[in-house]
């Protein structure tokens, strides 16, 4: 079968599983046992390829542009763990069957296994490093949820996320690594770089690369110093245990040690790092296991003493120790397998896995002390079992391994190793079947049905198998140490065979296994000793690293984001001054092209008002009414300001938008306290003077240094000048540029201001609705109002003036293609007019003359200046073409007509609109005639002072 | 040609005015929808048109180039405006389930067309003025939908938020006017070929950083992004997943628009600039999402630290950085506008967004799990989903560059990432409720309204995820045209000068 259907069945068979559920319970797990067993049944088709020694490879261009395509290659190292993953699965998912209860959603956990299981074969098939990384994050991702399966569990969900965090950490590592490799050999495809051994070593990235590698090898395989999360990731169900800490997961990262092998290993460095970091963790988990209670626990740590043990035989870089590393791969996914699911029987049955609580159970259970029996007394390493075959090799490898220059450091500490291997074992066995039958079990126990115990049962044949007849296992492990080997170095003559002669080895082994027993012995004591040492917890100290980096995220964040505007902008500001400064040092500034023009004393003036207006705001700024009066005058100069510069448009506009502005401001002060009160401290005023100061200088010094320099080359205004009339059919070329020229600015801003008005409005309809709403019927105007509401002499004054308003409107909206003026200076014109007749004659009297709703003005304006724009679509010409011609009504004189006008009445329009709607939106503030439609519940203000004063 | 260039932008203006005319009936959000639709249709037509002309450019009122206000479509523009048109139109179906009447007759669809207008205005301009005018489209109205029938928390939000933006505005209006005294044009392609004539490189330099400030403010990059926390957690769902998918994304592509076209004359010194700051902007935002327990508030956080690896991708301008910059984009809109989506059936369903007092959506809502966990992971940067390559494009081009230190940081913060998206997956998802409320989808007032966006986007992100090529392929013929401006000068103004 092809290589890609055994990678994609299981990912295409997931869903399966998921969307069966309801068909019950065996259908479930018979899908996904069928789904597995034709990925299997495809493997083995490969199986007499892989025995002639041929490499079968399958390839797909999926993103040539980044060098990653679905490469697959299968060789004997690859065909040997996609049999352990698909093998063991398939018992696995015959296990879980009958293990999982009848609360738990089968479906989900098939789905999620087969996931995890089409990861882990794409793994160990891919040719490619970097589609391997994927499927390397996948099962990263595919075993968080598999560990976090039962969520409700607490140590479920931490055991998940720890997992994740470190395996995740390992695979963002190898993403680096990874790309480093691929950079030094030209390549991602591993059929290349594990042609290049030397190339690869000769690189100065050799290091790093081999670091971020093995960074990631290291926290799948739960090598020290990242051990810690696979005990935790023991909340899991125990299919999901077994599965994934026996044969599968943490083997993953061996997988990879060995795959890289022929090219990574053999130097220095590679040595050092992995031989001493198998050899710790091999001693430290062993001695960990045996103090465990949990059984789980104790298989946990166990596993991670033997993943250490396979990883120091990697790290010697001999041709044998990677055959014993092969071999020990192969006999530990057997028994550990089948020791954790007994371990879930035992669980399953006993309803507790704490060793302390059982004891007795080899009457109990006979079947599962079978098991138990022969698989740990092989994992202890006692002769005619497998286990004992590899731990002989390791022994023997140890003993000619020289590490930090001393023959003895390794063979003493795998000595030591093995002692406390065999010392747990033996607790396994003697603590849970042994010793007095209980009468205080959580539950009855007894042997299970076939379902649970068959799958382990089936695990002990090779374990029994290989260790009596080693031989028959023998051509298979060569074939595979071959495939790690590669070209870099011969194959071992060795041979497994049980009796090797009176070697060290043979009495490392006696040691170990009589140590054993000793230390069995002496558990009480020795238990004792242990529960009083003090000893780091590595769960504790990757939970203080992972709080102390979130208390410093607190710490870092929460006072910088406290909420301080005056904070924010000045932070702001002192970003752009410092990256000014420092932009300003950077680069060449020429001298200036002009002088300095002299100062007229008029300006003079001029601006020395507006400082002082400027300054005195500083001052006055708490008085809310005369800083309303001072930001005038400043508007006022700046009015002037324009004038002077020839810009009487911008003049009249600024001029007219300062006069609204100003009455708008006004009829919000009405509800607001007369002064603002001291928020900030001496200090932090005395530094926001210092920011602004220096935001305000480094203004003028960038304004003066332009000022002084010309463009580089003409602008584009001359461009208007010269084509404002004969383009554009009008002679004021402000007034051109904005509706034609660039209309389309005006256009967007007229919907900026239409917007800002519908805003205004909305907000006072939330603000009424709200509790605020009953504030303000509840208020008292903190002055006495004047007894004359409307002043005749105001009323008669402003009604006359009215027309004469609308003319001037009239006049200059239409005067405005030629001379000062335009649709946004007549809007505002006859805003202010409108306005008051609002002020002088009361809301209710003007409103009920005006016929058309403001929001209905403000639409019609923006649609008259969008339709004007899309009518030259029609003439097939780009948005907002104008047009005009002249034409000669008599008595007229010859007049001009634009599209543009047309435009120009749509701004026109839209700012009257605005302009009212904003200000009946603030009077209806100050309207308590006709109350508004109050939606907060409450119509009276509990904070009223005189009502509780009457109470 | 300018058809194509303007439809996009009109369609929202009059759906938006029809919107407000009857924002009262319900008719309000389907009008919405269907300007949504309807420019989506238009932003795919000028997809298919700019796919094949590369470069599109339309004068607006038939003025020539550099004289009137143009508007251009190269790939990047095209694909964020297409990128746009698929935001909206989810946002504006799950808006039926999410706007209550009183914000519809407020005016919030009206408001939302005008926004999505306004950013499709930034991306379509070709003239920095314009490019002004719809940043104040976007800032009014997003205004506008931060507040709209809001409390006390929602305008002390939305006031910080404009108040902040207004100082980039006021900066950027300060920019514009001093490029202008030195170039006398406004139109980038023309900027492009003026600003290689000024001799006063320190003085362009200054202006340069000035653009930089305005635009980081926008794009909120470390140290100005105080307006982001502070007001994308008020507002309700639907507007801060339009919000948290594209209002930043302006900013950004501003800032590459610039940093590319005009800005190019000091690379040694703006872009290392903006590496620092891309830097700062990926550590900070991730610390401040993990010192978040809310779930809207650690996803904000993550649009910072997210905005960063977009702006290293801009720092390091190499083209592959410029590919994973721009596959950057497309990916986190789709993804984070989505995730904002879902944090608002979340809400719904559980009755809040404080991750520890939530809980069970996994066991009765375990559809809303599934896609939960899709745009999740995508942002922490797992395979096959678009996060991956977003991310892995990036890492391999500081690699290449061999800024070790860079890439580290790149991979820390996305181990980060996936530390918080964990968190917000184990809390809301996995936990059971506190209170013991089994939230079902069934619940929600309009749950195929609800679903169906966040499902869409979802099966965006596995696209982008399982087959990226054609998405790399397309970022890479977009980041030759950013290094290679001469087409889209050419198509502004014409002959080549």
């Amino acid at each position: 079968m092809s290589l890609f259907f055994i990678v994609a069945l299981p990912f295409f068979g997931a869903l399966l599983p998921g969307l069966m559920n309801a068909a019950g319970r065996s259908a479930t797990a018979g899908v996904t046992f069928t789904v597995t067993l034709a990925a299997f049944i495809g493997l083995l088709t490969n199986l007499p390829a892989i025995l002639a020694g041929d490499v079968v490879m399958a390839r797909v261009d999926w993103m040539p542009a980044l060098g990653l395509n679905f490469t697959l290659m299968l060789d004997s190292l690859g065909f040997f763990f996609a049999l352990l993953i698909l093998g063991i699965g398939l018992l696995i998912i015959a296990y879980a069957r009958q293990y999982l209860s009848s609360k738990d959603h089968m479906g989900e956990f098939f789905t999620y296994l087969l996931l995890f299981q089409g990861a882990m074969v794409g793994i160990v098939l891919s040719d490619n490093i970097l589609l391997l990384l994927i499927f390397w994050e996948l099962t990263s991702l595919s075993s968080f949820l598999l560990i976090g399966y039962w969520k409700h569990l607490p140590e479920g969900r931490q055991g998940a996320r720890m997992a994740l965090t470190v395996t995740g950490m390992g695979g963002l590592a190898m993403i680096g690594g990874m790309l480093i490799l691929g950079q030094i050999v030209g390549s991602y495809d591993l059929s290349v770089i594990l042609q290049n051994r030397e190339l690869i070593q000769a690189d100065p990235l050799y290091v790093p690369a081999l670091i971020l590698i093995l960074l990631g090898c290291f926290t799948k395989s739960a090598q020290f110093p990242f051990h810690f999360w696979l005990p935790h990731a023991m909340a899991a169900p125990t299919p999901v245990s077994a599965y994934l800490h026996s044969a599968t997961m943490v083997k993953a990262g061996i997988f990879l040690m060995a795959r890289m092998w022929p090219v990574l290993s053999g130097t220095p460095e590679w040595f050092v790092i992995v031989t001493s970091a198998g050899l710790i963790t091999m001693v430290l988990g062993a001695v960990i296991a045996l103090f465990k209670h949990d059984l789980k626990a104790l298989l946990a740590f166990s596993t991670v003493s033997h993943l250490g043990l396979i990883t120091m035989l990697l790290g010697t870089g001999t041709a044998f120790g990677a055959m014993a590393a092969v071999f020990h791969i192969l006999n530990h996914a057997t028994f550990k397998a089948a020791l954790f699911m007994s371990a879930g029987i035992i669980d399953h049955e006993a309803h507790t896995r704490d060793i302390r609580r059982l004891g007795g159970l080899r009457t109990l259970m006979p079947i599962t002390f079978m098991i138990v029996s022969l698989a740990a007394l092989s994992m202890a390493g006692i002769p005619l079992l497998n286990g004992f075959l590899s731990k002989e090799m390791m022994l023997e490898e140890a003993n000619h391994t020289v590490l930090f220059n001393s023959p003895w450091l390794v063979p003493v500490l795998a000595t030591f190793g093995s002692l406390f291997s065999a010392a747990y074992c033996f607790r396994l066995i003697g603590h849970v079947f042994f010793g007095p039958v209980r009468d205080d079990y959580p539950a009855k126990p007894h042997d299970p049905g076939a379902g649970l115990w068959l799958p382990p049962a089936l695990l002990i044949i090779p374990v029994v198998v290989i260790g009596v007849a080693p031989f028959v296992a023998e051509p298979f492990v060569k074939l595979v140490t071959a495939s790690v080997l590669g070209s870099a170095a011969e194959m071992p003559s060795a041979h497994l065979k049980i009796w090797h002669g009176l070697v060290p080895a043979l009495y490392m082994s006696i040691i170990a296994v009589v140590g054993g027993l000793v230390m069995l012995a002496i558990f009480t004591p020795a238990l004792r000793i242990w529960e009083n040492t003090p000893r780091p917890e590595a769960k504790v100290i990757f939970e203080t690293i992972v709080e102390a980096a979130a208390k410093l995220a607190q710490a870092l964040i929460l006072p910088l984001h406290n909420g301080a505007f005056s904070r924010y902008a000045a932070v702001g500001t002192i970003t752009i001054v410092v990256a000014g400064y420092y932009a300003w040092t950077t680069g060449t500034i020429g001298a200036p092209t002009h002088a300095l023009q002299p100062a007229d004393p008029v300006l003079i003036s001029g601006w020395g008002m507006l400082v002082a207006a400027t300054i005195g705001m500083v001052f006055l700024h708490r008085n809310r009414f005369l800083s309303l009066i001072l930001i005038g005058i400043v508007g006022l100069m700046v009015s002037i300001g324009f004038v002077f510069l020839s810009a009487p448009d911008l003049a009249m506009t600024q001029f007219t938008v300062e006069v609204v502005t100003i009455i708008l401001m006004l009829l919000a002060l009405n509800f607001l306290p007369n002064r603002t009160p001291i928020e900030s401290s001496v200090l932090r005023r005395v530094r926001d003077v210092g920011v602004a100061a220096a935001g305000g200088l480094a203004s003028f010094a960038l304004a003066y240094h332009y000022m002084l320099r010309d463009p580089v080359a003409s602008s584009i205004s001359e461009f208007h000048l010269a084509n404002s009339y004969k383009g554009g059919g009008g002679t004021n070329v402000v007034n051109v540029i904005l509706v034609d020229f660039r209309g389309f600015d005006t256009f967007g801003e007229i919907i900026v201001l239409s917007i800002a008005a519908l805003l205004i409005y909305a907000l006072t309809e939330t603000l009424l609705g709200g509790p605020v709403g009953a504030k303000l019927l509840n208020r008292r105007p903190d002055q006495p109002r004047a007894g004359d509401m409307h002043p005749m002499m105001m009323v008669v004054l402003t009604r006359g003036m009215m027309p004469v308003v609308m003319m001037v409107g009239f006049y200059i909206f239409l005067s405005g293609h030629n001379e000062p003026g335009g649709g946004f200076i007549a809007g505002l014109i006859v805003s202010i007019g409108m306005v008051m007749q609002y002020m002088a004659s009361g809301f209710s009297w003007a409103s009920a003359r005006l016929k058309y709703p403001y929001h209905g003005v403000i639409g019609a304006g923006v649609l008259v200046a969008g339709f004007t724009g899309i009518g030259s679509w029609f003439v097939d010409k780009p948005f907002l073409t104008s047009d005009f011609t002249y034409v000669r009504i008599p008595p007229f004189e010859k007049f001009e007509l634009a599209t543009a006008a047309l435009f120009d009445v749509g701004v026109f329009l839209s700012v009257v609109g605005a302009v009212m709607l904003s200000l009946e939106s603030f009077s209806r503030l100050a309207r308590r005639a006709d109350a508004p439609q109050v939606l907060h519940p409450m119509d009276i203000d509990p904070s009223r002072e005189d009502l509780k004063e009457g109470v | 040609m300018s058809w194509y260039l303007t439809l996009p932008l009109v369609i929202p203006f009059v759906a938006s005015i029809i919107a407000y005319l009857l924002r009262s009936s319900p008719l309000g959000a389907w009008v919405s929808i269907i300007g949504s639709g309807l420019g989506l249709i238009a932003s795919i037509a000028l997809m298919v048109v700019v796919l094949d002309a590369g470069v599109i450019a339309g004068q607006m009122g038939n003025w020539p180039a550099p004289f009137g206000i143009t508007l251009v479509a190269d790939l990047l523009s095209a694909v964020m405006v297409l990128i746009t048109a698929i935001t909206g139109f989810a946002v504006a179906i799950y808006a039926l389930g999410d706007i209550t009447e009183r914000q519809a007759k407020l005016g919030y669809h009206a408001l939302f067309q005008i926004l999505l207008a306004g950013v499709t205005g930034a991306f379509l301009t070709g003239d920095l003025f314009n490019l002004y005018v719809w940043f104040e489209v976007m800032l009014i109205a997003s205004f506008g939908l931060l507040i709209l029938n809001g409390g006390k928390e929602q305008i002390d939000g939305g006031v910080k938020y404009v108040a902040l933006n207004l100082i980039s505005t006021i900066l950027f209006l300060t920019g514009i006017g001093l490029l202008y005294g030195m170039t006398g044009t406004l139109n980038f392609a023309d900027l492009a070929l003026k600003v290689e004539e000024v001799e006063n490189q320190g003085l362009l330099t200054v202006v340069a950083m000035m653009f930089m400030v305005a635009f980081g403010v926008k794009a909120a990059v470390f140290p100005l992004f105080f307006w982001l926390p502070a007001a994308y957690h008020t507002p309700s769902f639907a507007v801060s997943a339009v919000f948290a998918g594209l209002l930043t994304k302006v900013g950004v592509y501003a800032l590459i628009r610039m940093f590319t076209m005009v800005f190019d004359h000091d690379i040694g010194f703006t872009h290392t600039v903006l590496l620092w700051v891309a830097c700062f902007t990926m550590v900070i935002g991730v610390l401040g999402a993990a010192a978040q327990s809310d779930f809207r508030k650690i996803l904000s956080f993550h649009i910072i630290s997210q905005i960063g690896y977009m702006i290293l991708g801009l720092a390091l301008m190499t083209p592959l950085a410029l590919v994973g910059a721009v596959f950057y984009l497309v990916h986190h809109i789709i993804v984070k506008a989505n995730l904002f989506l879902i944090a608002g059936i979340a809400k719904r369903l559980t009755g809040g967004t404080e991750v520890y007092q939530i809980g069970g959506l996994y066991k009765s809502a375990p559809f809303l799990a599934i896609l939960f966990l899709i745009p999740a992971f995508s942002l922490a940067g797992f395979p096959p989903l678009s996060g991956f390559w977003a991310k892995y494009i990036i890492v391999k081009a500081t690699l290449d560059l061999e800024m070790w230190f860079v890439a580290f940081i790149a991979l820390a913060v996305g181990l980060m990432t996936i530390y918080s998206m964990t968190k917000i997956w184990a809390e809301a998802f996995w936990k059971p409720h506190p209170e013991g409320i089994e939230p079902e989808l069934k619940t929600l007032p309009n749950k195929a309204a609800q679903l169906i966006p966040v499902a869409g986007l979802a099966v965006l992100t596995i696209i982008i995820g399982l087959n990226p090529e054609p998405f790399v392929v397309f970022a890479e013929r977009t980041t030759a045209q950013l290094l290679d401006p001469s087409p889209y000068i050419a198509a502004v103004l014409g002959e080549t000068p």
